[in-house]
């Protein structure tokens, strides 16, 4: 049996090509895992044996006649649960699109098996990507690989733990506030949020749509590069995806960071919240910068002490508008014996949602109600402006700014669930990338010296700067010998 | 009661309209925001995609040929052209609408501050206000011009007339979601149902003219809605207003306004008060009804739409898009009283309607420009009759261009009289026949030849020494039975005026 948790989505690629192993031996390698482990983990609310194995016989096929395998050839791959494929099921782990079949194909996973990866199934979320914990799934929370009693972060909580556990190669995730870096801080994994307008949003479920981008999870650096290549790119389908010249973001990938202008983020260690063990993390990082010839300054960022309150206004305004598409009169559940099509709406929503759902569908109805809109929305959105005002202003004197990407390592289920305020602070660093449309990498750290548990360095660049930061974040990868392996699959590898 | 009730209250009130009309971008090829088919009907539900049904996932794409056409509209009606200007989410929750919230434009319309003059003709509606006499121009201000996305069709199943009330279910169509709508509003400037009408008329042609729409009031791909209040005259103030829906045609918003004027004037006499509500016009019952349901007070969460990037637009582009208006019928009506020496009711009625108009020029470029006034004379009357008649428009009939033309030569030769001309048309509308043909085939051709008319006048006064007498006696109208005679024993086809000209000659001898 291959152990596809040693090898990287090149690796596998190139054993296909090579004829170490056959694309259907990977296939069931990742399916097997995902039989041994996910019982426990529930990173998976639906496995697509079929259709990976539908796609393994391709590649065998091109194997036996001779084709050039394209980059992911063979490389088991799963999806958040919010993004459109056909052949399954997207249910934003929301009882009211419980069942939900896809009739059409998400841009950046229709990419992503262009490039020969094989889907292996989709990943447990919070629901509608409400929440830093994967606690919020209508289908139950996903556990963390390294503690089976705490949570893998959120929202895409199922796709970081999906790779963490070994169970997929690479994962496709989504980022509004910190949907795909806080949770690969919290299971260790290597997690990027492009640049807003660099992956085409069109078929992943919207949250908030000035915000949300789509980006990989994987163990190496490098193989997030080769997943942001295949998926980037102008989409017709989005008129907010940017037309620029394909670039191949491995290419410089390990040239190192001598003279790289490295900006630590000093006021905000001084967040509520930020634990010892992260805050020393990030002098270690900044050390092994400078060790690494960078040159390494330190830098403030005033207005991103209103990221989080603007994010909280923006996000469920937007989302209130999105999420009103689920009515109960097209698709997805619909309420039974209602009186009349308001009761309708009434009931199939009140059914259908979870509570985080409506808490910020009704925070974004009244922020966008008349004679509110210019004192929350409006204000919002002037903070938002200064917040990019900050960045811009930090960017013309570095090329890349380090946080850390939560304050916290991964928290025990259920810690955090009754206190909606606690829960959102673990945003507090990568929300502001959000609403400011930069780039930003999760790269693990090392384990916190006091619980043990991963911890993740953020790495910030400006606009379609991801070439930049995946370069710093392979040489502070290098240079940290981090081993992505939790305990629990330590175990089933033997 | 109507016209004459409406006049009558007209004299000591005054009615304030502004008008909101919904147009579809029915001549583009795709929808707003995706890229299915723009076409009427069709089985339900199969013009549709992910975007247009509002699936999970699915984004808008502008269609920028939408945003063209709502800039060239602008610039027809004398609006000023945004530099800056973007989409705005509507949020209410309809079934019609797959998104429950639609696409539309808020504080920044592509277009606005326009102006459009409407031409009253006094012999044709009436002026209806007493401070205008006989006809006039009125501008009418127009506020704004923006795009949105239609909403689907609801069909209400087990109520009455296919209306929501008393509905035991409801089928939804989405082919029209997400068909570009173009709303334009003015400004309260229109007094009178007349004129209501005549701006909507003229919009239409405008439209029409530009190519935006096929601008159908049946079918819905133009729809007037009317804001409506009355004051007394003198007073400066606004009343309270009453909005009118379903008005499908041209007559039934001139009816609707009419009635709903004199509604809100007798409430007002008779003390009451006017309810600001959406009222329904219902043309076969004549009256307005109050509708309910939809209208709450709605607050509809506008905010910018988070999917679209906002549009800049530079004056060049704006220059191009100019450079592509065609004449429009302000121009056109201009031009057909210079070139081809029009009276201006000839010259409304012909470029008042595009095909007409067309039609007009066809003939005259064959005919010849010296002949454009019998020729605007054969489609104002014949042409314009048969087409009432049959309820037809031009291109159903068998009747081409040149076929005027050549009908209006055959008279200005003097091959046939003008009656004659009559019988050819009726003949070449029910044939297709080439009207030279059918003269010749019918033997129509009119004798002028003086020799053989004069035979026969000398015959006729000859046989007929009473009525010369009393001719010579000062009884000119005896003339018309010579005229008669003559044109008898001819078989109709003697030239007239020569006829006149010799029996006149030789009775005054």
């Amino acid at each position: 049996m291959i152990d596809l948790s040693r090898l990287t989505a090149t690796q596998i690629r190139d054993g296909i090509a090579d004829k170490l192993f056959t694309a259907r031996e990977v296939a069931e390698a990742a399916l097997g895992r995902i039989e041994a482990l996910d019982g426990q983990v529930h990173a998976f609310n639906q496995v697509t044996a079929e259709l990976a194995y539908a796609a393994a016989e391709r590649i065998d096929d091109a194997v036996a006649s001779g084709v050039v395998l394209p980059v992911l050839a063979g490389v088991p791959v799963a999806l958040k649960d919010n993004m459109n494929l056909v052949g399954t099921r997207t249910t934003c782990s929301a009882a009211i699109l419980e069942g939900h079949e896809s009739v059409y194909d998400c841009t950046a996973v229709h990419r992503l098996l262009e490039a020969g990866a094989l889907p292996v199934g989709k990943c447990n979320m919070d629901e509608f990507a409400f929440g830093s914990s994967t606690e919020n799934s209508a289908f139950g929370p996903t556990r963390n690989p390294w503690d089976l009693d705490r949570v893998p972060g959120g929202s895409s909580g199922g796709s970081a733990a999906a790779v963490a556990a070994g169970m997929a190669t690479l994962t496709l995730g989504s980022d509004t506030g910190g949907s795909i870096r806080q949770p690969g801080a919290l299971t260790g994994t290597v997690a990027l949020k492009p640049t807003y307008g660099r992956v085409s949003r069109y078929g992943c479920v919207a949250f908030a749509s000035s915000l949300d981008q789509i980006g990989p999870f994987a163990k190496t650096v490098e193989e997030c590069a080769v997943a942001l290549g295949a998926i980037s790119g102008k989409d017709p389908m989005d008129a907010t995806s940017v037309d620029r010249p394909a670039e191949d973001f491995t290419a410089a990938l390990h040239e190192g960071v001598r003279g790289l202008r490295v900006g630590v983020v000093t006021d905000l260690l001084e967040a509520e919240g930020c634990s010892a063990e992260v805050r020393d993390s990030i002098s270690a990082a900044a050390e092994v910068f400078a060790s690494l010839g960078a040159e390494v300054g330190e830098v403030e960022l005033p207005s991103t002490a209103h990221g989080l309150s603007a994010y909280y206004v923006i996000g469920p305004a937007e989302a209130s508008s999105n999420l009103a598409r689920f009515d109960g009169i097209r698709y997805g559940r619909r309420a039974e014996e209602a009186e009349d099509v308001l009761d309708l709406y009434m009931r199939s929503r009140a059914e259908g949602f979870g509570p985080e759902t409506i808490r910020r569908v009704m925070l974004g109805t009244y922020a966008l109600s008349a004679g509110y809109y210019d004192a929350y929305y409006g204000q919002a959105q002037k903070a938002r402006t200064l917040i990019k005002r900050d960045f811009e202003t930090a960017f013309s004197r570095f090329d890349v700014l380090l946080t850390p990407t939560a304050p916290t390592t991964a928290f025990r289920i259920g810690e955090k669930s009754s206190d909606p305020l606690s829960m959102y602070l673990s945003d507090i660093y990568t929300i502001p990338v959000n609403l400011a449309g930069n780039c930003a990498i999760s790269v693990p750290s090392g384990l916190g010296a006091e619980t043990g548990l991963p911890i993740g360095l953020q790495i910030i660049g400006t606009h379609f700067a991801e070439a930049v930061v995946l370069r710093a974040a392979a040489a502070f990868e290098a240079a940290v010998g981090f081993d992505p392996t939790p305990p629990l699959v330590r175990e089933v590898q033997g | 009661m109507a016209k004459d009730r409406l006049r009558e209250v007209l004299e000591e009130w005054e009615a304030v309209i502004g008008l909101e009309v919904h147009t579809e971008l029915t001549t583009l090829a795709t929808k707003m925001f995706c890229g299915c088919p723009v076409e009427f009907g069709g089985e339900p539900n199969t013009r549709v995609c992910p975007v247009c049904l509002g699936l999970p996932g699915a984004l808008p794409v502008p269609n920028e040929a939408a945003i063209e056409a709502t800039v060239l509209a602008g610039l027809a009606t004398g609006c000023e052209i945004a530099p800056w200007s973007q989409f705005h989410r509507k949020n209410y929750f309809y079934p019609d609408m797959p998104k429950n919230y639609q696409i539309s434009q808020y504080d920044l319309p592509f277009c606005s501050d326009g102006m459009v003059e409407v031409d009253i003709e006094a012999d044709r509606g009436g002026p209806q206000r007493p401070d205008r006499d006989g006809d006039y121009v009125t501008p009418i201000g127009i506020t704004r011009i923006h795009l949105e996305e239609d909403t689907g069709k609801m069909v209400h199943v087990g109520g009455s007339e296919g209306r929501i009330a008393g509905a035991t279910h409801s089928h939804v169509d989405f082919n029209r979601a997400g068909t570009g709508l173009m709303e334009l509003v003015t400004e309260p400037d229109i007094r009178t149902p007349e004129e209501a009408r005549r701006f909507a008329q003229k919009l239409r042609l405008i439209w029409l003219s530009l190519g935006v729409s096929d601008c159908n009031m049946e079918e819905g791909s133009m729809r007037v809605d009317a804001n409506v209040s009355v004051r007394r005259r003198g007073e400066t103030a606004f009343g309270t207003k009453a909005e009118i829906k379903n008005m499908n045609s041209f007559k039934s918003l001139h009816d609707a306004l009419a009635h709903e004027i004199v509604r809100q004037v007798e409430l007002l006499e008779q003390g009451g008060s006017v309810v600001q509500e959406t009222r329904h016009w219902d043309a076969g019952a004549k009256r307005t009804s109050s509708l309910r349901g939809k209208e709450e007070a709605h607050d509809y969460r506008y905010f910018p739409e988070p999917d679209m990037v906002p549009f800049e637009f530079s004056a060049e582009w704006v220059e191009g898009v100019r450079a592509k208006l065609p004449e429009l019928p302000d121009a056109r009506k201009a031009r057909f009283m210079a070139d081809y020496r029009l009276p201006a009711h000839d010259a409304t009625v012909l470029t008042g309607d595009l095909t007409l108009a067309a039609f007009f020029e066809a003939a005259v470029t064959i005919a010849g420009v010296e002949r454009a006034k019998p020729i605007s004379n054969v489609i104002l009357n014949d042409l314009s009759m048969l087409l009432n008649a049959e309820g037809i428009s031009v291109a159903e009939t068998r009747i081409v261009p040149s076929m005027v033309a050549e009908l209006v030569v055959l008279v200005e030769d003097g091959v046939i009289s003008s009656k004659q001309a009559k019988e050819v048309f009726a003949e070449m509308a029910e044939t297709g026949d080439a009207p030279g043909a059918i003269v010749e085939l019918r033997g129509m051709q009119q004798v002028s030849d003086t020799g053989a008319i004069e035979a026969v006048v000398d015959r006729v006064i000859a046989a007929n020494p009473a009525q010369v007498e009393q001719y010579r006696g000062g009884k000119q109208g005896v003339l018309g039975y010579f005229v008669g005679q003559v044109m008898r024993e001819m078989g109709g086809q003697a030239n007239p005026t020569v006829v006149n000209e010799l029996l006149r000659e030789k009775l005054d001898a």
